[in-house]
Formats: C-alpha cells, structure tokens, sequence
C-alpha cells in the first residue's frame, strides 16, 4: 500500500501542468490568429462571466468575440417553407411579413447596431487605456523597488 | 483525550436516497466505517429531505439503517424564512453584514431544537461529535453543546457565507477539523488565521468493473459523448457546460453529445436538444458503465470541496476536465495527473479536441486517476487517517 502522504503533485504518468501549459500557448497563439473572434464563444461564455472577472488575458479575447456579437444581420435571408402543402402561398406571406416589417424597424435595427459597435470600440479603448496605464505603473513600481533595494 | 469509542455523528440530512449531496454522503460513509471498526455510533440528523423546502418528509423517530442507528429529528417549523433569505441574499452578493445579522441569518437557517436537546441530554454517551458540513444551524448550534468533543468537518468552500464572523468563531470553538483535501484545510488555515491543525481523511471511493461500451449498446447511443453526474444548478456550473457544449459542436462540427445522470433541470437551447442525453437517477452501477464510456467527465463547479463523482469517474478511466477556478479539482487533477482544466471557452475547446483526437492520451490521463484514487481513496488508507483522526480529536 502506498503511503498517502507521499503522493506529490505530477504523478507519474502525465505532467498535467505541462500539458495544460502547452494547451493555453496554443489558445494564445489562435487567439492573436482571431480564431476566437465568434459571437458564439461571447454568448456561450456569458454563464462563466463571474469566474472570469479577475483573469487579465481574458478581457482583451471577450471584447473581440463581443465585437462580433455585436453586429446583428438585419439583411434580407432565404425564407423558406417546410410543409409542402400551399408552400408557395405560406412562402409569398412570410415574404410579405419581412418586408413590412424590415419597412418597420430596419432604422431601429440599424441604429441599434451602430450603438453596439460604439459601445465596444468605447469598451475596447478604455481597456487599451487602462492596459498601458497598468503596464507604465508597474513598470515604474518595478524601478523603485529596484532603487530601494540599492540602498 | 479517550479514544472515539462511542460517536455521534451529525448531518443536516441523511444519505438513505441516492439524490443527496457530497456532504451527507460522505458524513453516512465516515460513519459506517467508524461502526464496522466496532466503534458505538449514531447517527443524528433531520426529517428533511429536500435541500430547498427543508420539509419534515421523515417520520422522527430512532430507526436501524444498515450499520446505523439513525436518529430522525424535525426541523423546526417556526423559522423565518424572509429575514433569512434577505440576509442571505445580502451576503451572497458580498455586502458586509453585522454581527447581528450573521446570528439572525443562522437563527433562521435550518435548525432542530428536538435535536439539540437530545444531544444535551446524551451528551456523556458521545467521546465525539462529528458533524458538517459548516453552513446549517443545527451544526452551527451543535457545535456550541461540547465543542471540546467537537469534529467538524466543514466540506469548505471559498464562498461568501465562509467569511462570516460566527462561522470563524466556530472554527475556532471546536476541538478539531477534519478536511477532504489539502486546499480545503488550507484554505480554512488561510480564511481564520489558525495555526497548523486538522487532519485530512478524505473518503473512500470503492472500486467497480465497468465495460467502456456497454452504456452505449444498452442505450442505443451512436456518438462519443461526454458526461456529467450529480446536480444540476449554477452553482454546479452545469449551465456553463451547455452553453460550451453548444458552442463546440456550432464551430467544430463534432457529432459530441452530452450525456447526464443525476437530478436537477438542465434547460438546454432547443438547438442542442437532439445532443443531450438526460438518463436521471440511476443506480451505482448504471452511472460506473456510462462514466467508462465517457470521452471526458466534465465538471465546472468552483465550489467543490471534493469531488465525489470525479474520483469515480477516475475509477472508470475516465479522464476529467475541471474548471481552473474550482480550487479542489483543479488540485485533484494536478495531483493525479487525470484530468485537465480550463479557463474560458478556448481552453475548453482546444481540451475537449485534444482529448477526442488523442485516444492514447485518453487512456494515459484515465489509467493515472485510476492509479491516484486506488492509492489514496482505498477504503484501507481512508480508514487509517479516519481512525487516527478520531482517537486523535482531529486537533
């Protein structure tokens, strides 16, 4: 029977910190190449917002999946009718349904769309800001420790 | 101090159904064992079985369960329920509360005064008590009968109730603390500024022959699937698995589907309807098959102060995913080499591809939690640090 007390973190086997390592280097890697950019991953990540509030990295990729949120398609689609009976009839209604609503609230749309954009890039400017502001007092905490410990 | 001779073991609820939480399981099985060692031991607990309702469902009363006596006592009917969830709501959102409050807020959690009395009135028959988890009145008031007989086992977790002035009293009050885990002891040191005491016990976690493939004959299941186990609700983190599931199978166009046993509502979107495999409460046996057959056991809960059903998903060579945030399986899966963590969707996403392309990686991550649980959670091991840990006082 092995002796409890002596089991250490990296069991042998699989180094899982190494592995884990190499994982995240690599999401870093597709992140700078904007495979995360998806509106899919910003609403699939709302439920995990809470436990994301305190990681720095993760800001910068939810404001570029955001940014793709954001956009609502109020385009023009392929409408389309799965019963086959007066499938032409219910499809000539639905077209006539879109277009009187597109007539109706592609301005709201439109504009809201513009809102969300705006609302990012101010998102996106304030963490640029916030990010360098952080980086120049580091930076200069780092210095004054460096001269303190000289004296 | 004597040796634990006779015990009284305390829990807000009693494990005799499956659908309870890690808590009362692992309070029933510490208790079991102390009686098969030959140890006099009862069983004290409430007539509730709904963790929501708090409903006397079960006739008080003294009855014979397996090995146990178990004593069934009524939660008290005259608590207020609206100054208790107005306090708790407070606390949840981490406002700071009074000292008042925090006593007003416990006053009115579950409690059972026909419990109390009895264990006043009993109390020279008991070398111990042991009780938990932490957050319920009647361990709370327990714990003030005979704190120098006093086990706790808190099941701690990082959470906001941890941080309340009483709950540090009563760590502070009773004789010793009995953890499941490293950073659960670590944690409660850290929280309550105590000097180096406890014991970890932990539970054992008994082995079963699985067939990777036979859940899925049995239920006619064509694709990998990945799977959960246990309850379903936020603070399991079970929504943010079905929003990451969604999400995966939208962008990589893996046929993955995700199945689940245990109880609790899901909510999927109706997109990931055909995907999800919701098999309820099944037996021990049942949930072993449909683990072993797993691609992954997925877990996001950051609130686990040890995780049962992860340790028996390594027991089926199941390789888990965890989320970084959860402290103790994070932990559980750098000691054991079993299971791999992630941040945010990304990292998810790049695990779960690793882990269905990479079957030899598959194998490797399950046969090392295998080997991890066989060594640390035998009933034998467990047994040992349990016993000690009780003569002892877990001081």
């Amino acid at each position: 029977m092995n002796d409890p007390s002596a089991l250490t973190i990296h069991a042998p086997g699989v180094d899982t910190e190494a592995l884990v390592r190499d994982i995240q280097e690599t999401v870093a890697r597709k992140q700078q190449q904007g495979v995360y950019a998806d509106a899919r991953i910003a609403r699939a990540e709302r439920a995990n917002l809470v436990n994301l509030r305190d990681d720095e990295s993760f800001t910068g990729f939810y404001l570029t999946a955001l940014r793709e949120a954001s956009a609502i398609d109020i385009n023009d689609f392929e409408i389309r009718e799965r019963r086959e009976r007066f499938a032409p009839l219910l499809v000539k209604l639905k077209k006539s349904i879109w277009n009187l609503l597109k007539f109706y609230t592609y301005r709201l749309w439109s504009q809201q769309n513009l809102v969300n954009g705006l609302f990012v890039t101010g998102m996106e400017s304030i963490n640029e800001q916030l990010t360098s502001r952080i980086k120049t007092l580091e930076a200069r905490v780092a210095e004054l420790e460096k001269k303190l410990d000289g004296r | 101090m004597p040796a634990a001779r006779r015990i009284a073991f305390i829990c807000p609820r009693f494990a005799e159904q499956g659908t309870v939480g890690g808590a009362e399981t692992l309070l029933k099985a510490l208790a079991e064992r102390a009686a098969a060692d030959g140890r006099e031991v009862e069983f004290l607990t409430t007539c509730a079985t709904n963790h929501f309702t708090w409903e006397n469902t079960v006739p008080a009363g003294t009855r014979t369960i397996g090995a146990l006596t178990v004593s069934f006592f009524p939660v008290d009917d005259d608590r207020d329920v609206t100054t208790f969830l107005t306090v708790q709501g407070r606390i949840d959102k981490g406002v700071k509360v009074s000292r008042a409050d925090e006593e007003a807020w416990i006053a009115n959690s579950v409690n059972s005064r026909a419990l109390i009395a009895y264990l006043r009135e009993h109390l020279d028959r008991f070398d111990r008590v042991v009780m938990g988890p932490y957050l319920f009145g009647v361990v709370y008031a327990a714990s003030q009968v005979a704190p120098e007989k006093t086990v706790l086992v808190p099941c701690l977790h990082d959470e906001p109730f941890a941080y309340l002035s009483i709950i540090r009293d009563m760590f502070h009050r009773v004789g010793g603390l009995m953890f499941n885990l490293e950073p659960e002891k670590d944690l409660a040191l850290r929280l309550y500024d105590l000097p180096e005491r406890g014991a970890v016990v932990g539970m054992g976690i008994p082995d079963a022959p699985t067939d990777p493939q036979a859940f899925a004959r049995k239920h006619n299941l064509p694709n990998p699937y990945v799977i959960y186990c246990g309850r379903r609700e936020v603070l399991k983190g079970t929504p943010i698995l079905v929003a990451y599931l969604q999400a995966f199978r939208e962008r990589t166009g893996r046929a993955l589907d995700f199945v689940f046993t245990g109880s609790g509502p899901i909510d999927p979107p109706d997109e990931l309807l055909p995907a999800i495999r919701d098999f309820g409460f099944v037996d021990e046996s049942d949930k072993r098959q449909a683990m072993a057959g797993a691609v992954a056991f997925l877990h996001a809960s950051v609130n686990e102060s040890f995780g049962i059903v992860l340790l028996e998903a390594w027991l089926s060579r199941t390789p888990a995913l965890v989320h970084a945030r959860g402290v103790v399986l994070r932990d559980q899966c750098q000691r054991s080499g079993g299971g791999l963590w992630f941040r945010h969707y990304p990292d998810f996403e790049e695990c779960l591809l690793r882990l269905l392309d990479d079957p030899a990686l598959r194998n490797r991550l399950g046969e090392s939690g295998r080997r991890y649980v066989l060594d640390r959670y035998n009933w034998t091991a467990v047994d040992r640090r349990l016993f000690a840990a009780l003569d002892g006082g877990a001081a």
